[in-house]
């Protein structure tokens, strides 16, 4: 079924619309156009558009894409970096923004029933009034959606201490290859059985449709801290870091920035950003007022001393406000240093951040490209930003090709490929720098278990061949039945 | 075929859009539909694609353009700082010479020939009023019903402003030339009247050139360029050599401020545009201008999108109802609905975010209601029927002054 | 019969299950080596680590036992990054001793000095703390797992945030050994704070409300604790906001112990009325914001048992059979109504398990 097609699928779009309405199917050049890309620098070409409403119209749809030997792509905010919901061989794209409502908000339990549609940042608006979040907040949160965070187990800079989507996502809804609709997952703890909820989120749309999903919400902190602390390098900051954790504290948020990206971020927001200073350590501590009135004072001496230039203790809403959205936009920003930006995604054990750090700079030198950065540095989660011109010749593929050699260093420091944007097309060539084949060959089979066809997002997460390894030792005689 | 005139989007605009979507969930169409083509970032790449000979301007190009608003919601949240609103114009206005069209020609008509023609607005004046006082207002063809509805009540005739002068007590502050607008004067001339008296409160001298016209918004907005750019050059000439130009609409104050787009750059006035908003908040806060001690409950602040959204005035409109003794709310940022014809054009979308508004209003308990932009107060009047006072921000503030004086006589 | 695993070491069979053969391979190689062997022969595997859980699940009555005993290696621990790799055979209280000297902690529970980081794991069970830190399935970061069939297949990776490929060391976390033997894992460590102490509370869905995330709140027959740390002053403040009869340190509840041992799995809302539904006579820690109730009971009067696991999962929960009587096992099923996408766990078991010999039926549906 991974074949690319080529030609419009007639049947297929009469069928289509017969099930959803013309409205809601779309075919002419220029809609196919604007669902061609999400984020990222991938492009695709879908077969046919169709907006969805409910779990019944999506199981009808997979039903009839799998008839007509058509894949089936997901998509939400199309906000993802990763190209995951680019449909690269072409196919029906499945847009889930109208499924956006909110069910059941449940106090008591700290739950909602939601659509995947429902964006990140509206979930944790409804569910102000309970004094609850939805703890997963990716920088796009303003505008992504859940169902996307469940595809790529989205992060964010507080899943330092609360742990990417994953840990917020207690069942699923799904729809299935087969068009079945089936609720994996509950709301009691430790469902009993295989934790098939846990495998289908970060899988990409690759294993299943989500149609809703049962998460977990997070109390809001009684107070916060913000620490804007300024550095006259990036390896101060990054010290301070490992510092830090080393210290036993886990901070709400550990997130970082250099100079160059300060400078985009300041010229946009105006936010007072110390541009002059070499790293910027945003550093967030949640929790009873005793509790982080100390917790800010011991990062405040460790940063300290490790050179800090300047210690800047937000305790307003407003004040806490402006910083965050300055980290959150930045990589919006950086249009203003170039038309084009790759942004890059990978993780390092956190005591190997300096040295991950120092060699991202030297390859940014040895490429001749502008790289910015600002990342999760508690995590270890490394976000070089590559700002570029993809209208001059050559450009991207020297962009691409200092992007694999990025991840080839965050892989020798003992580091992995992605850590909250997903493989997608993007580093699925890369997977084996970190696994092996028999590794691969295990995947593959998860991804076999639930979708033998390939009607889900083909192409995605896997290099091809993955599913190949061959035993290779003899078999002794008799044994197989 | 490409872009064929001198107003098409630009590479240089264009290619500022990264995508990134953070532009999304606060455009009301897109929260409408949920489609990439109903988003600022799904049409930025239509026009990308036009750009680049991928597309063509076709039925789904032009649906998807005249869908949008305007409102420009995307353009302060946009962090790669597009400037959407400008080359939403520049794209209309490749449609319009493109496509032509029978309906567009009679709207460009309207927009420079009517709009810039005070015989005209007189004619249409006394038109309305007569519409008004006959109820006719209640038999009109729905689409129409919403803005005869939210009219304020229209005199027979106004006498124009252009040509007047006004001197403040002891030497000016500054010269403020004063656009008349529109229909700001013959249906809004209340607005006008406290906006020119708190200006001369505050120490401007303030003209009124004569020979001024409409300031081209609408026309610019509906892909009238031509049109748009020669009511520009017009305004440009007539302003001559005053300090500020100040108009007391949003939506035309926020045009003002664009006119370099519209005027070549030898004929522009050395003059800064500001919105009424700006200036008399700035002299309340200088001390220019008093503060009511009298309190007067709350009122809900609405932020018309050519303020927020196109000049980034926010805190303006809060200082003036603060000084005029009120507590204002602010009410949700997403557009209205209004949005100059599009009420008329698309009413039932302009309705569906014309109630969302109303509902938000209500919440706040508020039947004072400051809106600083005519479409959007008759917009709002029309959906919140009965009982609400809907009036510009200067006007609530001018108001209380007025009182206040009485009070101490 | 020829012993056909060759040189790998055989186990001290005193305390394990009657089988034909009982293995302590000593690494993983030698763990994927025995279990190709036992695909080969088509002999069924039981994996034992302490033999503390060994009542979930349906029965197996093996050909082979395998303990993990030989598994012992602590692989690395990194304090400064808060990760730790250890193999499946390292049991939690001595790796937690020695983490508690650098103050961290994996926040397993420790059953006694024998239990596994493996067995707790496979069983999918959690420390109390769960409440504030949510289950150990979000803390494993990697698993090296060899497969029904000898492969061994690593995923994850050694870092605290990943999305590189699909998430397998999730699926591995209770999934019984089913998928594979959980050879050795890497783990995300939690500081452990200089002040902890319990607190008895009079009202535990009142301590609920006024304590900003505790560690753990539970009841037992006899009383209600809350549990809390953090900075001294928040500790302080934060007790004093509960209660005045305090015990420094974390004081645990002992495990309920009995003829029957059962986990009563609830949304946390219906856990008071779990609790009020238990026969008198029964013990138990319940678990409150996390709806665990786990009981022991005095005699083996399944009627009530099975009355309670009727209405827990009408609230969408379950009532697992945790320990007792081997005839008990075949009276019911100890796990109760199978989950949806019965068909998916089969098929992935397939996958990893082939010919079915790891711990084969031991999951819900017999798979």
């Amino acid at each position: 079924m991974t074949a690319a097609l080529t030609e419009k699928k007639p049947g297929l779009r009469d069928e289509l619309i017969s099930l959803l309405g013309t409205d809601q199917v779309m075919e002419s050049a220029l809609e196919r156009h604007l669902y061609a890309k999400d984020s990222g620098v991938y492009t695709g070409n879908p077969t046919l558009v169709v907006m969805i409403h409910n779990a019944e119209e999506v199981a009808a749809v997979v039903k009839a894409a799998r008839r007509h030997d058509v894949p089936v792509v997901a998509r939400g905010a199309g906000t993802g970096l990763s190209a995951g919901a680019v449909p690269e061989v072409g196919g029906v794209v499945l847009v889930t923004t109208r499924m956006n409502s909110i069910e059941h908000i449940d106090a008591e339990n700290r739950t909602a029933w939601v659509g995947p549609g429902v964006i990140n940042l509206d979930l944790s608006n409804v569910t102000i009034p309970y004094g609850l979040h939805f703890a997963p907040d990716p920088s796009s949160q303003s505008a992504c959606t859940v169902g996307g965070n469940i595809a790529c187990n989205s992060g964010g800079p507080h899943c330092l201490s609360e742990g990417s989507t994953v840990n917020h996502v207690l069942a699923l809804e799904v729809v299935t290859d087969e068009g079945a609709i089936v609720t994996v997952g509950g709301p009691a703890p430790d469902p009993i059985g295989l934790d098939l909820r846990g495998i289908l989120v970060g899988s990409e749309g690759t294993l299943g449709i989500v149609t809703r999903a049962l998460v977990k919400l997070t109390p809001n902190a009684p107070d916060v801290r913000t620490l804007a602390v300024a550095f006259p390098t990036i390896e101060d900051a990054a010290a301070t870091v490992s510092g830090i954790i080393a210290a036993g504290l886990i901070p709400a948020a550990l997130e970082m920035m250099d100079q160059l990206m300060m400078q985009v971020i300041e010229n946009w927001l105006h936010a007072g950003l110390p541009i002059h200073a070499g790293a910027l350590l945003l550093a967030e501590v949640t929790g009873v007022t005793e509790a982080v009135d100390a917790e800010a004072q011991i990062i405040s001496r460790i940063a300290e001393e490790h050179n800090a230039l300047s210690v800047q203790v937000a305790v307003s809403s407003e004040e806490r406000a402006v910083l965050w959205k300055s980290r959150k936009s930045a990589f919006g920003a950086v249009a203003q240093a170039a038309p084009d930006y790759y942004l890059h995604d990978t993780v390092v054990p956190r005591t190997s951040l300096v040295e991950a750090m120092r060699q991202v700079y030297e390859i940014g030198k040895r490429y001749e490209i502008t790289m910015m950065n600002v990342f999760h540095a508690g995590d270890g989660n490394l976000h070089p930003l590559m700002a570029f011109d993809a209208s001059v010749p050559g450009e991207l593929d020297k962009v691409k090709a200092a992007a694999d050699e990025l991840v080839q260093i965050c892989v020798e420091q003992g580091g992995v490929l992605s850590g909250e944007h997903g493989i997608g097309i993007e580093k699925r060539h890369l997977m084996p720098l970190l696994f092996s084949d028999v590794d691969l060959d295990a995947q593959a089979r998860v991804k076999e278990v639930f979708d033998a066809e390939g009607v889900f997002n083909p192409g995605k997460i896997l290099p091809e061949g993955s599913r190949c390894f061959d035993f290779g030792r003899p078999v002794p005689e008799g044994v197989w039945v | 075929m490409g872009y064929q005139t001198p107003y098409a989007p630009t590479r240089t605009e264009l290619s500022n859009c990264i995508q990134c979507g953070l532009c999304l969930p606060h455009c009301p169409t897109f929260r409408l539909t949920g489609k990439e083509t109903d988003s600022p970032r799904g049409r930025l790449t239509a026009m990308s694609a036009v750009l680049d000979g991928i597309i063509e301007i076709d039925d789904t190009f032009e649906e998807t353009l005249s869908f949008c608003l305007g409102c420009r919601a995307c353009e302060p949240v946009c962090p790669s700082m597009v400037p959407y609103g400008r080359t939403l114009e520049g794209a209309r206005a490749e449609i319009a010479a493109q496509r032509g069209g029978v309906a567009r020609r009679f709207r460009a008509w309207i927009t420079v020939s009517w709009l810039g023609s005070r015989a005209m607005m007189n004619s249409i004046t006394f038109a309305t009023a007569l519409v008004q006082r006959c109820g006719l207002a209640r038999v009109a063809p729905s689409r129409f019903r919403t803005g005869l509805g939210g009219l304020r009540r229209i005199r027979w005739k106004t006498p124009s402003l252009q040509g007047k002068r006004f001197e403040p007590e002891g030497a000016p502050v500054a010269t403020v030339g004063f656009l008349v607008g529109c229909i700001m004067g013959p249906w809004f001339g209340e607005v006008h009247q406290a906006s020119i008296s708190l200006l001369v409160r505050a120490g401007y001298r303030v003209v009124v050139p004569p020979g001024q016209t409409c300031c081209g918004a609408l026309a610019a907005h509906d892909g009238a360029a031509d049109g748009a750019s020669r009511m520009a050059s017009h305004n440009v000439k007539a302003f001559g050599d005053v300090d500020y130009v100040v108009a007391d609409a949003a939506g035309c104050s926020a045009h003002l401020k664009d006119y370099a787009h519209w005027v070549p750059p030898d004929e522009m006035g050395n003059w800064q545009v500001k919105d009424i908003n700006e200036l008399i908040a700035e002299a309340i806060e200088g001390g220019r201008l008093p503060r009511s001690t009298r309190r007067r409950g709350g009122a809900a602040l609405q932020h018309p999108c050519h303020l927020r959204n196109a000049q980034r005035i926010t805190d303006q409109p809060r200082v003036i109802l603060e000084a005029a003794g009120y507590d204002p709310s602010d009410i949700d940022p997403m557009c209205c609905g209004a949005a100059g014809f599009y009420s008329i054009l698309r009413p039932e979308t302009s309705a569906h975010l014309g109630k969302n508004k109303v509902k938000e209003i209500r919440q706040t308990e508020s039947t004072v209601v400051a809106s600083a932009n005519p479409g959007c107060e008759m917009q709002l009047r029309s959906h919140l029927g009965e009982g609400y006072q809907v009036l510009h921000p200067v006007e609530l503030y001018a108001q209380a002054l007025e009182e206040d004086s009485e009070t101490t006589a | 019969m020829k012993n056909p695993f060759g040189a790998i070491p055989v186990a001290d069979t005193e305390a394990l299950p009657p089988a034909e053969m009982a293995l302590a391979p000593t690494s993983i190689e030698e763990t994927a080596q025995a279990l190709r062997i036992a695909t080969d022969h088509r002999m069924k595997v039981l994996v034992w680590g302490g033999g503390n859980h060994q009542g979930y699940g349906h029965r197996t009555y093996p050909d082979v036992v395998l303990t993990t005993t030989s598994l012992d290696r602590i692989q690395v621990w990194e304090p400064e990054d808060l990760t730790l790799v250890a193999e499946a055979g390292v049991p939690i209280a001595k790796v937690e001793q020695m983490l508690g000297e650098h103050r961290q902690t994996t926040l397993l529970p420790v059953h006694g000095e024998t239990a596994t980081i493996g067995g707790a794991l496979a069983t999918g069970l959690s420390g109390y703390q769960r409440f504030r830190y949510g289950p150990s399935r979000d803390r494993v970061l990697e698993t090296t797992a060899i497969t029904g069939d000898g492969r061994t297949v690593r995923a994850g990776g050694r870092v605290v945030k990943n999305v590189t490929g699909y998430d397998i060391p999730r699926l591995m976390v209770g999934s019984m050994g089913r998928l594979g033997l959980i050879g050795a894992v890497c783990l995300k460590l939690v500081p452990t704070p200089s002040t902890a102490v319990t607190v008895t509370v009079d009202d535990p869905a009142a301590a609920q409300a006024a304590l900003y995330r505790p560690l753990a709140i539970l009841s037992t027959p006899t009383e209600h604790r809350a549990f809390l740390w953090g900075t001294p002053a928040e500790v302080e403040s934060q007790a004093a906001s509960v209660g005045t009869d305090l015990i420094n340190g974390l004081a645990w509840p002992a495990p309920p112990s009995g003829l029957m041992t059962w986990s009563l799995r609830v949304p946390p809302s219906c856990l008071q009325e779990a609790i009020d539904r238990l026969p008198p006579s029964w013990d138990y820690v319940a678990q409150h914001g996390v709806g665990l109730v786990e009981c022991g009971t005095p005699d083996l009067d399944l009627q009530s048992a099975l009355k309670l696991r009727e209405w827990s999962e009408s609230q969408g929960g379950a009532m697992v059979l945790a320990g007792g009587p081997e005839t008990l096992y075949e009276q019911m099923d100890p796990w109760g109504t199978p989950p949806n996408g019965l068909d998916y766990q089969r098929r992935l078991v397939a996958e990893f398990d082939p010919y079915g010999v790891l711990n084969p039926g031991r999951l819900p549906g017999g798979i």
